[in-house]
């Protein structure tokens, strides 16, 4: 539904040039939650810009829905035609709302009708619709300044979905909110997209999100994505960053002589009794330093941190069970003074010397 | 003056400010709010980023804005004509102050349009809006509370503009307390002039302040603090949403009303002022004593010749030439020979001098010495800074032997052709200022009409004063060449040379200002 190949953005200031995009490849799949998480200064604000092209790629391609947004005309910030028409089918839901104080929700909602250009009556009545849907109907004649974060969030909703749209673009939709609103604000998005058939690519800097809706994901890091796929994809590749971010687990080994192992259950597996099959079958005895459970996209995924007795070399055919067992199986290089990781841990050696 | 004299001086004064300031008002925002919106546009980052537009428009503005508005107001003169027909008046004096405006509203403008958050740019381009739906359905309307607070600023600062009006016989408040409060030392008209205008800018400020108040309600979040409880309340009935929105409907019809209904009775009484009776003779005339003579005649004897006068002050001495010249006004009287003589040199102008009526005698005074012996080495002279006014002050210093011109300075001579100083200092004043300087300066030359604004008596307090005879300084009543044989024309010439006028000017002015009736003498 949404690709991108080799998208490249280069800022040019006077005496200074800022590459936000180096080559970024996307695949977002019709009907998909597709998550792009990365710090700020990433390039993830960049990359969902470029999509509708709010900025144009300095190289690369669009393509939204088989359409080549790229190849439309439009000069600089000035868009074309086609270009406003294509963006009409794309909502797009940001950080800070941008709703406008000066209309009420409901003509906040009325607005992009405006622009495709329906008549007052049947704006009115679609706008009543869409505030309906996201739970709105009754505030629609206060100013937005009355509602909360959450509601404001809601009417952006609202009228990103105004124009019909195949695609939802969310610029960190969730980031000014509080965790709970976060949730309801994530559910929504959920419902529409199982209602609506809604392609949804969404950045965001919190895994929270991730974890809440999405499909899939990618991390992004100065201007690159250096990982991507669906979510059950990324927890069963082994060493994978996002996977540990997002279900980071924690915890220390006892003493210097243990292996240290990161366990990642999912599917079939999280009813499996892996842990005492194992203690059992080898005859070793297991502590638990850390462990995790949560939902991922309706399917329960969890993560636990277990010490083994003895050195990697001691513990090679236990973990070959493990990774028997449909686990994926990450030994952790885990000093056992500080939960450092592993980057900092031979200073931390050093310096106890 | 009492109040009784004051009141109808205060009440035209305040409808010419109003009809200037109401006009050019309007003018400001039709042209400064394109401007504004232009300037944001075409700026680095807008969406029709264009720093060759940017920056011709920007230069145009901040010449506008850096150009003194008394000078605006001299230099678009041809322009003003060309524009409304005319050079003099209310409707003359919009034209500059309009074109004042529009560069500092169109700053104001600019200001407010920035202050947008630039995501709801954003936010309206994602829809699919081009340009114009950016600017009038985000930028526009999110700006509105800032555009009627900027608005509200342009009409004060030309408030404060139009007291300059009255250099092209505009009119209005501060050009009353100019011409009486300044120049003719009516201290009460100028109290009355300026707690007129505290009044109005006072007026102004409130009413803009509460458009703005409405605009912004339930707007900001202060507001929706309380709204929002309201709100909480009303949430289970609509009706309180529903009437707090009719209670706003209601307010701003009440402001669109009234923007509609004041420019509305502006035009109004422009059409009113326009329509003038054709036998009306429209004269220019300084304040005093020209406008003061003529209104004795217009009071007291032209009624009974036929005539009826319309008599327009002006403090200026370029204006009333050209509006003589343009025909828009009948005949002036405010001048002399050597000065005609001059301006119609150098402006190619064709205006001819019809009947002398009387002479000011320029005078040499002093709060300092009682005698012209008191006057030598070391002491400073105010002049007139004028061409034709200074020559005469330095030929009457000469006549006096308190200075020496060198051989031949003509009448226009300046500080360069006096061959001996006699170690006097000399400061060269708008000859308006020159009596105001006396008690600065050890002596100084004060035209006549001047000094009597400011007690002084030419009879009695100069040190030294012109003569009467031969004297070429002589004011007189001036038309365009052509105009002299309109019967109108000669009728006042008559009257104005007649007796009544002639006591009128001795009983007067006591000998300040002396009848010179009679031809202008070439």
């Amino acid at each position: 539904m949404i690709t991108t190949t080799d998208l490249t953005k280069v800022y040019r200031t006077p005496g200074r040039e800022v590459t936000a995009l180096d080559g970024v490849d996307l695949h977002v799949g019709e009907g998909e939650v597709f998550g792009v998480v990365g710090q700020s200064g990433a390039g993830k604000s960049s990359l969902i810009r470029c999509v509708n092209l709010l900025e144009r790629p300095t190289s690369g391609t669009v393509t939204v829905d088989g359409q080549e947004l790229t190849a439309l005309a439009g000069s600089g910030k000035r868009a074309g035609k086609e270009l406003r028409r294509a963006r009409a089918r794309i909502g797009m839901v940001f950080q800070h709302f941008n709703l406008l104080s000066s209309r009420t929700v409901l003509g906040n909602v009325e607005l992009p009708l405006e622009i495709l250009g329906h008549s007052g009556h049947e704006r009115t009545r679609k706008a009543h619709e869409l505030l309906e849907l996201v739970g709105l109907g009754e505030h629609a004649k206060v100013h937005p300044a009355q509602l909360s974060g959450g509601q404001k969030q809601r009417v952006g909703i609202a009228r990103a979905l105004a124009g019909d749209p195949k695609v939802l673009l969310s610029d960190e939709a969730t980031s000014a909110l509080d965790p709970e609103t976060t949730r309801s604000v994530l559910q929504l998005l959920r419902d529409l997209k199982e209602q609506l058939g809604l392609t949804v690519l969404l950045i965001t800097h919190e895994m929270e999100v991730v974890k809440a809706v999405c499909d899939s994901a990618a991390l992004m890091k100065s201007g690159r994505i250096t990982e991507s796929g669906t979510v059950p994809e990324l927890l069963a590749t082994p060493g994978s960053e996002l996977a540990r971010e997002l279900f980071p687990v924690g915890g220390t080994p006892s003493a210097d002589d243990r292996t240290v192992v990161d366990v990642t259950f999912h599917g079939e597996t999280t009813t499996e009794p892996v842990i005492s099959k194992l203690s059992r079958t080898y005859n070793v005895d297991i502590s638990i330093l850390g462990a995790a459970m949560d939902t991922v996209a309706g399917k329960q995924v969890g993560r636990m941190r277990i010490e083994l007795p003895g050195s990697f070399d001691d513990n090679v055919v236990p973990i070959g069970f493990l990774r028997e067992q449909g686990l994926t199986v990450d030994v952790a290089d885990v000093a056992p003074v500080a939960a450092e990781p592993q980057d900092n841990a031979g200073l931390v050696k050093e310096g106890a010397k | 003056m009492s109040w009784s004299e004051i009141q109808p001086l205060l009440f035209q004064g305040f409808w010419d400010t109003l009809y200037m300031v109401g006009w050019s008002t309007l003018i400001a925002l039709v042209g400064g709010l394109p401007i504004g919106v232009l300037l944001v546009l075409t700026d680095k980052g807008g969406m029709l980023h264009n720093a060759l537009v940017n920056k011709v428009v920007g230069a145009i503005v901040n010449v506008g804005r850096s150009l003194p508005f008394i000078i605006l107001l001299i230099a678009l003169i041809p322009f003003t004509r060309f524009v409304v027909g005319q050079s003099v008046g209310s409707t003359a004096a919009v034209v500059p102050l309009a074109i004042g405006a529009i560069p500092f509203f169109a700053r104001l403008v600019e200001t407010a349009i920035r202050e947008v958050d630039r995501g709801l740019v954003e936010a309206v381009q994602a829809m699919g809006g081009g340009t114009p739906t950016v600017v009038f359905k985000a930028l526009l309307p999110q700006a509105l509370p800032s555009l009627v607070a900027g608005l509200t600023t342009t009409v004060i600062v030309l408030i404060g503009y139009s007291a300059m009006a009255g250099t092209v016989g505009g009119g209005g408040l501060g050009s009353v307390a100019v011409q009486y409060g300044y120049q003719r030392f009516e201290t009460s008209v100028m109290i009355a002039t300026v707690v007129a205008l505290i009044v109005i800018v006072t007026v102004v400020q409130i009413i803009g302040d509460a458009v703005v108040r409405l605009l912004a309600a339930g707007r900001e979040g202060a507001a929706a603090g309380r709204e929002g409880s309201a709100a909480g309340r009303g949430a289970a009935a609509d009706g309180g949403a529903g009437k707090r929105l009719a209670r706003l409907g209601r307010g701003r019809g009440v402001a669109l009303a009234a923007a509609v209904v004041l420019p509305l009775a502006l035009i109004g009484y422009g059409i009113g002022q326009s329509g003038g009776d054709k036998q009306t003779l429209r004269i220019a005339a300084s304040p005093t004593p020209h406008a003061e003579i003529l209104e004795y005649v217009e009071k007291n004897l032209a009624e009974k010749e036929g005539i009826d006068l319309d008599i327009r002050k002006f403090n200026d001495y370029v204006v009333p030439n050209t509006a003589t010249e343009s025909g828009e006004v009948d005949a002036n009287f405010f001048q002399h020979k050597p000065y005609l003589d001059d301006f119609n040199n150098k402006n190619d102008t064709h205006i001819v001098p019809v009947v002398n009526v009387e002479l000011e005698p320029l005078g040499l005074y002093s709060k300092k010495v009682g005698s012209l012996r008191g006057l030598g080495s070391g002491d400073t002279v105010a002049v007139p800074n004028d061409s034709t006014n200074e020559g005469r002050a330095l030929h009457l210093l000469a006549k006096h032997g308190l200075i020496e011109l060198k051989p031949g300075a003509g009448q226009e001579a300046t500080l360069g052709d006096i061959a001996d100083k006699k170690g006097l200092t000399f400061k060269e004043l708008e000859a308006a200022a020159v009596p105001r300087a006396l008690d600065d300066v050890d002596a100084a030359v004060v035209n006549g009409n001047y000094a009597v604004d400011a007690d002084l008596n030419p009879a009695k307090d100069a040190l030294a004063a012109e003569k009467v005879e031969g004297n070429p300084y002589a004011n007189f009543l001036a038309v365009k060449d052509g105009e002299q044989d309109d019967p109108r024309i000669r009728k006042l010439a008559k009257l104005l040379n007649s007796p009544q006028v002639e006591e009128f000017i001795e009983k007067k002015y006591k000998g300040a200002i002396e009848p010179a009736f009679g031809h202008v003498g070439s």
